[in-house]
């Protein structure tokens, strides 16, 4: 029995990924948990792991296509397992039966087409389209890709691209109904279900991006168009949905921002004392940030609404701090989240900050590592900003922004002192937070942070 | 006009029962004239064909002239007629305008958008049906008209031309058989020239008149010579008044030589005995008919020279009229024009 | 209105037309004292005349001929093939002599030339043909192919007074095994107009004479396996109906060409380079033919079975095709 490959969510709000490489090819040995292929989403770029170890039997999402989560993306047959083009599917195929996907969820950010009941073939199924490297496609692939003149045109009109749609003819090609429930189950649930079942009904099992279809994949060559000074890039998969997202938190939340002027000299003391120490034993540096990562999760104790989420009327409370770490990175931003970090000492914490960078860096999250965040510290201070003003993480409430680390001459006791000094801001959502809650929290954190008292490393 | 007997000829019908009244002065000068025409249009044919502006091929008939004009001065103007190739005579008897054999001989618009070949057009208001080159089956098409005037009761006869060689064609013996088990007015006359390309005709059959064939079909055959322009006048009349009188068809055959190849691009004495040529270049028609048109006083040397000036200036003006005509419109509308009736 | 098969209408047909214009006439071998093999021209010696309802000698090329001629000069003729196979020996007279003369010379030939075409009669080789294809290709014939007893008389009408020369090729398993209510008074169904004889949008059925039954019983059949099938009766091949045919194919994406003729060369193949060419964007799959084999028409029952479409073959070529 083969083994569904799926794609995976990455994240609570993602809706969608983006294959982006397939780092097997159909026929290959696959073992379980070996790189399969690489994927690019709203919040991440990630090598998946094969669930079960074999043949990799289909491939049925190309590099460069856009799924919903949760579609088969491959199948896995048993090993030792003959791999050939799928024959074609038996004649009149009837209307699937149980949904094989999870509804998608209701509340996304980013519109997604609903999805229909995805059909469940019977039997062998066909297999997606293999990138063809210089060999003639036979005919099942060429039903697939071309399948027939009026679903292309079909295609052309509505931006589909034909692979993104199972099909319910031989071969598994997609028929005139199939990309016409396609096209129109797009518009909405009631569509799909005006749908007749006639011989071959089929939904789609895939949906594309709400942007006009072109999923892009790998750096599209620059375009300049002479007579204007301008350079032209089409934007990455993941650029995208930054920017999607962006601008979907603020329209989302009523953003406001303010700013506290901390005094690190504590901390920064305890850093030098402990952290020659500390990375002798942990194996990592001692950085400000897991001070600060604890100081912000305590105040939480006291200050719980920071620690929330709006869903619709209501506040939900989360009794867990999933705390996401923003990492900048070549490519984009990512938040890899730190699970429990309410249970976690300022070690743990520093451990944790430390791994999940490093696994950002090196494209080795797994989907656990940017789901469920409830409450995210960025660092505009890295580069030297003084401060920022970030945006919130959705679907979370406060995002803390960390501004850069520096000595400052400041006023203590009518004199002039040299401090270690940061200044931190909270955007927070005022749906649900007032500025009073906000500046009582960030005080709670000042205080946390100027007295120092980071029991774990001792005094 | 003698009474004609209810009921039809015996089969071995000779001529003498219907008694055809004698030329007139008149008519035999216009005789004259039609055979010198036909000899001098052909004859210029040739020349622009082998200037390369008469196109596809040429069929002349020459020392066959008598067969044709004689046959169709012996038409009235309602009869209708079908000419096979070597039948240009027969087209200026009835009235075909030299520009437009000109013109029609040199692919141009007139008279029918160039499209087909030499005597291969028509025009049913003068009663001329085009023939087509697969042989045979215009001898049925031609019963075919004489059948309409049957039904029709209209004193009306169909005439059609056969050579030697279509005689072998089974749809030439359909079409004469059905006429005469029909007993329609029609009337078939057989050029014998004694070759059919360059198969001569004791090739064709082992029948040596081929009026003898009649017989098969219950209808009277009757052997002329064609190089004899008053006798081909007086047999086709009395066929054609036979048929109109309502006793059916006759198969005239006209014997005679062709003296040239079967086209101008075919040089017959490939495969002509040479012999033939020169005796039968003795007997020919227009010589023969001058000599006779003399004899009788009814023209002059200065009067047959007129007819000559004024042939010459006729063709000259025709050739110089075809020569000036447009070519057919050429785009695929105009070619696609003409299929069905409603386009 | 009246109860009559299609050779009752066909005969209703000829009758009227020849009681109401003196140019029509009839010829061909045995129609007149015997009233034809089949009796389509019974009583018309009687009525008419042996004038006007001529028995021939055997000889198809003459027959034809004559028809050509007289049309020529100005009559209506109607001849008639004893069975369509014969028609072979007239090709020179159809497609040399008449099919070309109004293009060649302007000259129009109003004839008809008809007769039983059509198998499915343990005829054999020779009186089962449909010889429709050789004629098809020659420009300046029109070719008609009555499925109905309606359309047999309605067609010949048509056929009469086209100006331009009708092969009327009725089929001889129709004659007597098709009733239908059919109007007595005059009527003609035009050339070049196919009929829509049954609508649905899975998969279009163009096809005519018998096989328009066939197909009809089929997509009975195959209605109650929910397939819904569009079936064309072109009734003229040509010129044919190409805005039917390809309306029909923009419907439903999918279409069966079906033609009791053979396969090779038949006018299916015409038909489906007129749909490639023209419908191209609206096709869901392959065009496909439903047809008898490339053989002579077999004599013997279970030979004939096989050799000609039914039923059977074009249902399961529809469900094949529906499942592509």
């Amino acid at each position: 029995m083969a083994v569904d490959v799926i794609m995976p969510q990455m994240g609570e709000s993602i809706a969608e990924g983006t294959v982006t490489k397939w780092l097997k090819k159909i026929g290959d040995a696959v073992k379980r948990d070996e790189p399969l292929f690489e994927i690019s989403t709203d919040k991440v770029d990630a090598e998946i792991p094969a669930p079960a170890a074999g043949v990799l039997a289909e491939i049925l999402v190309p590099e460069g296509k856009t799924v919903e989560i949760n579609t088969v993306v491959a199948r896995i047959a048993a090993e030792g397992t003959a791999v050939a083009s799928a024959p074609a599917a038996s004649g009149a195929s009837k209307p699937a039966a149980a949904p094989a996907a999870a509804p998608s969820p209701a509340r996304t950010a980013a519109p997604a087409r609903a999805a229909g009941p995805a059909p469940a073939p019977s039997g062998p199924a066909p297999a997606a389209p293999a990138a063809v490297s210089g060999g003639t496609l036979s005919r099942e692939d060429l039903r697939r890709t071309r399948s027939s003149p009026v679903v292309r045109k079909i295609a052309a009109e509505h931006g589909v691209d034909i692979a993104a749609i199972q099909g319910t003819g031989i071969s598994g090609r997609v028929t005139r109904r199939d990309i016409e429930a396609y096209v129109g189950g797009g518009r909405g649930a009631a569509a799909v279900a005006a749908q007749a079942p006639a011989v071959a009904a089929a939904a789609a099992a895939g949906s594309v991006t709400a942007a006009p279809a072109k999923p892009a994949s790998s750096p599209a060559p620059l375009v300049f168009k002479p007579g204007e000074a301008v350079t032209v890039v089409p934007m990455t998969a993941i650029r995208k949905k930054i920017a999607d997202h962006m601008v979907a938190s603020k329209r989302t939340s009523a953003h406001v921002h303010t700013y506290f002027e901390i005094d690190l000299s504590g901390v920064a003391g305890l850093r030098d004392r402990h952290k020659k120490a500390f990375e002798a034993s942990e194996g990592i540096k001692l950085t400000y940030l897991p001070f600060i990562a604890k100081a912000a999760i305590e105040a939480m104790r006291k200050f719980p609404i920071i620690n929330s989420t709006v869903d619709g009327d209501n506040i939900v409370y989360k009794k867990e701090v999933n705390l996401g770490i923003a990492v900048a990175l070549d490519w984009g931003l990512i938040v890899p989240v730190i699970k429990k970090a309410d249970e976690k000492n300022l070690i743990g914490l520093a451990r944790a900050i430390a791994d999940l960078g490093e696994r950002a860096r090196t494209k080795k999250l797994v989907p656990d590592d940017v789901t469920g965040g409830t409450f995210t510290i960025t660092n505009p201070g890295g580069f030297g900003g003084i401060v920022g003003t970030p945006i919130i993480n959705q679907p979370q409430v406060a995002i803390l922004g960390v501004g850069v680390v520096e000595k400052r001459p400041v006023v203590i006791d009518d004199m002039i002192a040299i401090r270690t000094m940061c200044t931190m801001v909270l955007g927070f959502d005022h749906r649900t937070i007032d500025g009073a809650d906000a500046d009582r929290y960030m005080a709670l954190v000042k205080d946390l942070l100027q007295k120092a008292n980071f029991s774990e490393l001792g005094g | 006009m003698p009474s004609i007997p209810e009921s039809r000829y015996p089969v071995a019908e000779r001529p003498g029962e219907i008694t055809v009244a004698p030329l007139t002065l008149e008519r035999k000068k216009e005789l004259l004239y039609w055979l010198k025409l036909d000899r001098a249009l052909e004859t210029q044919l040739a020349n622009l064909y082998k200037q390369g502006k008469v196109l596809g091929g040429l069929y002349r008939g020459l020392g066959q002239e008598a067969i044709s004009v004689g046959s169709a001065c012996a038409l009235e103007p309602g009869d209708w007629y079908a000419p096979v190739i070597r039948n240009i005579g027969s087209c200026l008897v009835r009235g075909v305008p030299l520009r437009v054999m000109f013109a029609q001989y040199m692919a141009k618009s007139v008279p029918m958008q160039g499209r087909d070949n030499a005597l291969h057009f028509g025009d049913i208001s003068q009663g001329m049906v085009a023939t087509i080159s697969p042989l045979g089956g215009l001898v049925s098409v031609m019963a075919g008209v004489a059948l309409a005037f049957k039904i029709r009761k209209e004193r009306k006869v169909a005439l059609t031309y056969s050579g030697d060689g279509q005689t072998s064609t089974g749809a030439w013996h359909e079409g004469i058989n059905f006429a005469a088990v029909q007993n329609v007015p029609f009337v078939l006359i057989v050029e014998n020239n004694q070759y059919a390309y360059s198969t001569p005709v004791s090739r064709q059959c082992l029948v040596k008149d081929l009026a003898d064939k009649a017989a098969a079909y219950g209808i009277p055959g009757v052997v002329v010579d064609g190089n004899d322009v008053l006798a081909m006048y007086e047999s086709t009349k009395r066929a054609v008044e036979r048929a109109r009188a309502g006793f059916g068809p006759t198969l005239i055959e006209a014997k005679t030589f062709r003296r040239l190849g079967h086209s101008e691009h075919d040089d017959a004495r490939k495969y002509v005995p040479a012999e033939l040529f020169a005796e039968w270049e003795k007997k020919d028609p227009i010589e023969r008919f001058e000599r006779h048109v003399l004899e009788e006083k009814i023209v002059t040397r200065a009067g047959i020279t007129e007819i000559e000036k004024r042939i010459d200036a006729e063709l000259a003006e025709a050739q110089q009229w075809a020569e000036e005509c447009p070519y057919p419109q050429a785009d695929e509308p105009s070619l696609m024009r003409g299929i069905f009736a409603e386009n | 209105m009246a109860v009559m098969t299609y050779l009752e209408a066909l005969r209703q047909g000829l009758w009227e037309e020849m009681e109401k214009d003196e140019r029509v006439f009839l010829l061909g071998e045995d129609i007149g004292v015997y009233g034809g093999a089949f009796k389509v021209t019974a009583g018309f010696t009687e009525r008419f005349g042996e004038q006007r309802v001529i028995d021939t000698p055997i000889a198809e090329a003459a027959i034809v001929g004559a028809a050509i001629g007289s049309a020529l000069a100005g009559m209506r003729p109607v001849a008639e093939m004893q069975f369509i196979d014969f028609i072979a020996c007239a090709f020179d007279q159809l497609t040399n002599m008449a099919a070309g003369t109004r293009w060649r010379w302007g000259a129009g030939v109003p004839m008809v030339v008809r007769g039983p075409s059509g198998g499915g009669v343990h005829g054999g080789p020779f009186h089962s043909q449909n010889m429709e294809a050789y004629f098809f290709h020659t420009p300046g014939l029109k070719i008609v192919q009555p499925a109905t007893a309606y359309d047999a008389k309605g067609l010949i009408k048509a056929a009469i007074r086209d100006e331009d020369p009708v092969l009327y090729f009725e089929h001889k398993y129709l004659y007597r095994r098709i009733k239908e209510d059919v109007p007595e008074h005059d009527y003609v169904v035009p050339i070049g107009k196919a009929a829509l004889r049954r609508e649905g949008g899975d998969v279009s059925i163009i096809t005519y004479g018998s096989m328009v039954h066939v197909a009809l019983e089929a997509a009975a059949q195959l209605e109650a396996a929910g397939v819904q099938c569009e079936v064309i009766d072109l009734r003229t091949l040509m010129p044919l109906d190409e805005e039917a045919i390809l309306t029909s194919v923009a419907k439903t994406g999918k279409v069966i060409l079906l033609h009791e003729d053979r396969r090779t060369g038949g006018i299916g193949g015409e038909i489906a380079a007129i749909i490639s060419e023209k419908a191209f964007e609206y096709l869901d799959g392959p065009i496909v033919r439903v047809t008898s084999l490339d053989t002579p028409v077999p004599y013997s029952p279970p030979l004939e079975a096989v050799y000609m479409p039914n039923v059977d073959k074009l249902t399961r070529a529809v469900k094949q095709l529906v499942a592509y």
